[in-house]
């Protein structure tokens, strides 16, 4: 079955423009006919993954370290902005964290939506108004919230400049959105292993770990989506891990396992996998043998276009001199200075 | 508990339509007209996925959506 990935739908040259997905071009042991090649990811089973996400945040409050810190860097972003806002949407919101805590910043109407229905009960548990919505279809009217938050969710959408549009048509006019997302870098170290430990054993590799977009990609789709002043920045997290295991189910804790649509169907033999995580040691861990895993933080930052906004100027629209203001004298481009 | 906010009905449209819903109390539904689905409400929480409305059509329960005028067709053929 190892022929078809070099059929019509081999994920070279997607028409739409996607994340990053090198590693969707490795040999793919997948037995099911891929689909659409803009399709990468497999949102049914992201949602499945989700939803047994939603015990391990109920059982484990450790769980949600890393959704917290990133959701704490989302929530500071609100600290640079003087607006105030009346309507948010927490997209992607899995058990309301920072639906709740933009609840507890004062803000009148919050609402939480999640594509894992049983986490979307979790929120509504927090008192926040809740629903179950897919990113890539969102339920809400033109211009429903002054303030769209996601944490660490939109790195699972197939479509992510169709979603980014829709976000922004659910935005009033100077409305913000901010958003966290996982970027190029996440788990290099993971990926690396799994890479070397698979291919040494097979032949080949399967994309184990999910492509990510790069930091470049996710600033154009922002503008694309034609939103206004867009910002992208990064952030690099090192958390580190007693073992290689406390990080895989820390991953799972998330909802973040591996859901590419062309993963391999078959699991990763025991074999494959212990010499994966014996080869991560090995290499990365610290002198107390603790395992660092590196998290690359995307935060996005855009406003639904407003007149008030700052804005360039038409070219030729100028009113004043730049030469007077600079105090000298303006000289045409053909002539050179000194002359 | 069981009862929608409010709030909801007044922003939530159908996914697929981006078209107005109707609010059935009685079936606990939000109904689109325009696709032929009705999204289910669990515990006051609106469902707005696709795969798990109600097609109006009485249809059997298969959860394949109608192809939308706008959206890319749905995937298929997933084992």
């Amino acid at each position: 079955m190892r022929a078809m990935s070099d059929g019509p739908y081999a994920p070279a040259g997607p028409a739409r423009p996607a994340p990053s997905r090198a590693l969707g071009r490795a040999p793919s042991h997948a037995g099911a006919a891929p689909a659409d090649p803009a399709r990468v990811f497999d949102r049914a089973l992201h949602r499945t993954r989700r939803d047994r996400a939603a015990a391990r945040l109920a059982a484990d409050p450790k769980a949600e370290t890393l959704l917290a810190a990133a959701a704490e860097r989302l929530l500071d972003r609100l600290d640079d902005v003087t607006r105030r806002f009346t309507a948010a949407l927490d997209l992607g919101a899995r058990h309301g964290l920072v639906a709740a805590a933009l609840r507890a910043r004062g803000i009148a109407s919050v609402v939480a939506a999640e594509l894992s229905p049983r986490l979307a009960r979790m929120a509504a548990g927090r008192g926040v108004p809740a629903l179950a919505a897919d990113e890539e279809a969102l339920p809400f009217a033109a211009g429903s919230f002054d303030l769209i938050l996601s944490n660490l969710s939109l790195h699972w959408v197939n479509d992510l400049p169709g979603a980014l549009l829709q976000l922004r048509h659910a935005l009033r006019p100077d409305g913000l959105f901010v958003a966290t997302l996982w970027g190029l870098g996440t788990l290099a170290e993971l990926r690396g292993a799994l890479l070397e430990a698979e291919s040494e054993a097979t032949g080949g590799a399967a994309p184990r770990v999910s492509p990510f977009p790069d930091l470049r990609d996710a600033a154009g789709l922002l503008q694309r989506a034609g939103f206004a002043l867009p910002v992208a920045d990064a952030e690099t997290l090192s958390v580190l891990y007693p073992d290689v295991f406390a990080l895989f189910a820390d991953i799972r804790a998330m909802g973040e396992t591996n859901a590419v649509a062309e993963r391999s169907r078959r699991p990763l033999p025991r074999g494959v996998l212990m010499d994966a995580v014996r080869r991560y040691a090995a290499r990365h861990a610290t002198a107390e043998g603790r395992i660092p895993a590196t998290f690359r933080l995307i935060t996005l930052t855009g406003w639904a276009p407003h007149e008030s906004q700052q804005r360039p100027l038409r070219p030729g629209s100028a009113a004043a001199r730049l030469a007077d203001a600079l105090g000298t004298e303006e000289r045409s481009a053909g002539e050179k200075a000194g002359r | 508990m069981s009862s929608v906010d409010p709030r909801l009905l007044e922003i939530l449209v159908c996914p697929l339509t981006k078209g107005p819903l109707r609010y059935d109390p009685e079936r606990q539904e939000l109904v689109s007209e325009k696709a032929g689905l009705a999204y289910p409400i669990r515990d006051g929480i609106p469902i707005m996925l696709v795969d798990e409305a109600r097609r109006l059509d009485g249809a059997s329960a298969a959860p394949a959506a109608p192809a939308p005028p706008s959206a890319p067709p749905p995937a298929t053929g997933q084992a």
